[in-house]
């Protein structure tokens, strides 16, 4: 489907559009400018109506109960008046006092060309919004597993601010109809993308020179569990962070891969795994899938990751007396694995998460080889280490601290992997003040 | 002779009930060499404590551990050396997914040649009435897709007086040429020979539509007809209602319904299901489809929806005996469809998504694989 000039159109005829589509975006650009007020008026109305309930029964499609409140409450407050006006402020705040030779200040960027990810339900749609509050015309290629959401919600903003409707053009073209994404391309000013390394080698081939890329990358989290983790005091953190593992099915940058111990010790770390199994299995029996879909690529990759196990086991030579480098403990949909490396890495996702030994002092070694890959640490430590583990974590190239039950949490006024996107979708002009005794002309 | 070649000459393709024993006696054969052949097939039914002379009755199918086919993408399986194999296929996929590699030995050949022959001829595919052919698919050159090489294949089911395919190199790859099929169509419906349209659903649909939206249409000859597979994938959003694809067919070309096919078939278990005149997929003798609860992965009884199982003892060279898909259907039971097959069909509702699922993690995953080989570590 297409969506362009607020309204819907079969995909079929894309060609014709992409074909009209400089002309039209030099048409509104030259006449209009998209005001910021109207932005947020319509974000914010929207937000209200979702938490009216309006969009329930779509949100119902997405997830169920305790989900489907926690994504009406998110949407409703990251569209809120007072959520982007903080944002605004925090993300571009004035570049320049006012009395100098010239005057500063944050223009759009032009024409956005956004590459949407479809890991997250409405994330398309996110991007999207960022480009319109920093008055960019946005064109959006939906990822495959878009099932019209995107549309829905652009649409819905563009019955609130018809103008919203003249700098949006969206398109679910496949990533491989290189031609249509190469005429993307070409109008765009700035590439948004949502990828890793793949994802920006094909974007760098298509981006003409001079295109300002906006990557925005994939990444890892993990949880630092610190000092004696069998006293009371853990259990409840470590029940968290069993309750973020099975809530956000790992499948977020921020989302526990990993649970690192600080200790040297094998044997400790297949405790540990015992210890957490059954906590983690109560967790994941308070959140079982919540559509047929779900359950059916949960237990696929379970299995998967059994067979894994089985033909990794049957790989180590027996006479070598070596012994196997990964143990799985498998429970009711969840499993944990204890691994001899201590290095970052995605899990099998879904409740699987894996156990690894990093010792304070190797912990800066380790993991600075992936600081550009790592986001989110839930850090499990007496108060007494807080300070100074979270501080290595940071020198290590961590991007966020959190408690382990908070990792994928949003926190107000947050940066996203180290960066304000706000303020990579706006260039900072500069135009010289012109004063009565400079002449008439 | 085997227990497969007994099954693939199996005169009617459509008696599974009378196929039972034969049927498993091929899968015991068939999981035996593979248990003794393939390494890490050896280690999976080893880990589940399976062996394969467990495999006694029908019932027995249901518990041979089966290979998602995520499995596959991510593990080239083989129980030959490559010598011994006559053809490699590919899934198709996007490549961050990877994809499946099919080894084909000549037994297998054999085996699908009779298949084919038997599942094609009551339906008029075969023929020695030569034609012309419209690919809405890739060229066999330069693709190692079963979806292309199956394609191709099929265009020797009657002799080719020409090939158009829909999709055109390009330098970043291929795109759908709608207008140059439009054309060709238009051009075919002043000759005297027949033509027959194959491939995807959904680029047929588009160019159909584009024709119509033209205000054209022809009359191919009798003898025309339409052969659709390889599902709707990223198009599915736009998947029309199975009458209004056939109406349409019917008016921009005047091929009637009942020549309009369609196939459901994987490169992990390369059995042809072919539609019949009511337009169901019912089993053939060489296949058995067992559907799963997508929640505990246990069989579950005909009529319920949930993960579709395929199994078929068809080829040795890779154990794909038995393959769970990432298809969502129901098996319906056989016996009263108006066509007058027996045997029981299956019904395709969606797909679970796995290579739709990415996640920003999976991504930061490909980027550290790099790091892992240089041996970091403590």
């Amino acid at each position: 489907m297409i969506f362009a000039k607020s309204r819907r159109w079969p995909s079929s005829r894309q060609d014709e559009f992409l074909s009209g589509l400089e002309a039209y975006i030099n048409r509104i650009r030259s006449e209009k400018t998209l005001d910021r007020e109207r932005v947020i008026r319509a974000l914010d109305s929207l937000g209200r109506r979702i938490a009216a309930g309006e969009f329930d029964k779509r949100i119902a499609s997405l997830a169920a109960g305790e989900k489907a409140e926690r994504y009406k409450a998110m949407a409703a407050r990251s569209l809120s008046r007072a959520y982007v006006e903080d944002r605004i402020r925090r993300e571009l705040s004035a570049p320049e006092e006012e009395n100098g030779p010239v005057r500063t200040e944050w223009q759009p960027l032009g024409t956005l060309f956004h590459i949407a990810a479809g890991n997250m339900d409405g994330l398309p749609a996110l991007s999207a919004a960022e480009g319109l509050v920093t008055g960019n015309f946005n064109i959006l290629k939906l990822p495959q597993a878009d099932d019209g959401l995107t549309v829905e919600i652009l649409s819905a903003l563009c019955d609130e601010e018809p103008d919203i409707g003249d700098f949006v053009a969206v398109f679910d073209t496949p990533s491989s109809d290189t031609a249509a994404m190469l005429k993307m391309a070409a109008l765009a000013d700035g590439i948004v993308f949502w990828g890793g390394e793949e994802a920006e080698r094909a974007v760098r081939t298509m981006a003409p020179p001079g295109v300002k890329l906006i990557e925005w990358g994939h990444r890892l989290g993990f949880a630092y569990v610190s000092g004696n983790w069998r006293e009371d005091g853990f259990r409840e953190e470590l029940e968290g962070l069993a309750e973020h593992i099975a809530v956000t099915g790992q499948l977020l940058c921020s989302s526990a891969q990993v649970v690192y111990l600080n200790t040297a010790s094998m044997e400790e770390a297949e405790d540990f795994a015992a210890y957490f199994l059954p906590l983690l299995e109560k967790a994941s029996a308070r959140h079982p899938a919540s559509d047929m879909g779900e359950a059916a690529v949960r237990s696929i990759r379970a299995r998967v990751g059994r067979l894994e196990a089985a033909v990794r086991r049957a790989e180590k030579d027996p006479d070598s007396g070596g012994v196997s480098d990964r143990v799985r403990l498998d429970g009711a949909g969840c499993s944990v694995t204890v691994c001899r490396d201590s290095l970052p890495e995605l899990s099998p996702l879904y409740g699987s998460v894996l156990v690894k030994r990093l010792p304070e002092r190797q912990l800066l070694p380790v993991l600075r080889r992936s600081a550009g890959k790592l986001q989110t640490a839930g850090l499990v430590c007496p108060l007494c280490d807080r300070e100074r583990l979270t501080e290595l974590l940071i020198r290590a190239g961590l991007n966020r601290v959190t408690r382990a039950a908070h990792m994928s949490d949003v926190f107000p006024g947050e940066a996203h992997d180290g960066e304000y996107p706000l303020r990579r979708y706006v260039r900072a002009v500069n135009v010289e003040r012109i004063r009565p005794s400079d002449g008439r002309v | 002779m085997g227990a497969r070649e007994k099954l693939f000459g199996w005169k009617d393709p459509y008696d599974t009930e009378g196929t039972e024993e034969v049927f498993t006696a091929a899968m015991r054969e068939n999981a035996a060499y593979s248990y003794a052949h393939c390494p890490e097939y050896r280690a999976v039914l080893d880990d589940q404590g399976f062996s394969p002379e467990d495999l006694r009755t029908t019932e027995d199918l249901a518990r041979l551990p089966f290979l998602p086919t995520a499995f596959l993408k991510a593990h080239h399986l083989f129980a030959m050396p490559r010598s011994r194999m006559l053809i490699r296929a590919s899934s198709s996929g996007t490549s961050g997914a990877g994809r499946s590699e099919i080894g084909l030995e000549p037994g297998a050949l054999a085996a699908g040649a009779r298949m084919v022959v038997k599942i094609a001829s009551p339906r008029h595919i075969l023929s020695a009435m030569p034609c012309h052919y419209v690919i809405f698919g890739y060229p066999p050159r330069g693709t190692s897709t079963a979806a292309a090489k199956t394609a191709f294949g099929y265009t020797f089911l009657a002799p080719a007086l020409s090939r158009t395919y829909a999709m055109r190199k390009t330098e970043g790859g291929y795109v759908p040429d709608l207008n140059g099929a439009v054309r060709a169509l238009v051009r075919l419906g002043k000759s005297p020979f027949p033509t027959r349209l194959m491939g995807f659903p959904s680029y047929t649909y588009f160019a159909l539509k584009r024709m119509e939206e033209r205000g054209l249409s022809v009359r191919l000859p009798a003898g025309s007809s339409v052969m659709l597979g390889g599902g709707w994938k990223q198009h599915w959003r736009e998947r029309p209602e199975k009458g209004e694809l056939y109406a349409l067919i019917r008016r921009t070309l005047g091929i009637p319904e009942e020549a309009v096919m369609e196939s459901y078939g994987a490169a992990e278990h390369p059995i042809l299901y072919c539609d019949c005149p009511a337009h169901r997929f019912h089993v053939p003798v060489y296949s058995r489809v067992i559907i799963r609860d997508p929640w505990t992965l246990e069989p579950l009884p005909m009529g319920k929806i949930g993960l579709v199982n395929l199994l078929t003892p068809m080829i040795f060279a890779t154990p794909v005996l038995s393959v769970l898909t990432d298809d969502l259907g129901i098996l319906h039971p056989g016996g009263d469809c108006t066509c007058g097959k027996k045997s029981p069909w299956l019904e395709i509702i969606g797909r679970a998504g796995m290579e739709e699922i990415r996640t920003c993690a999976a991504g930061a995953e490909a980027l550290l694989a790099g790091m892992r080989e240089e041996g970091a570590g403590t």
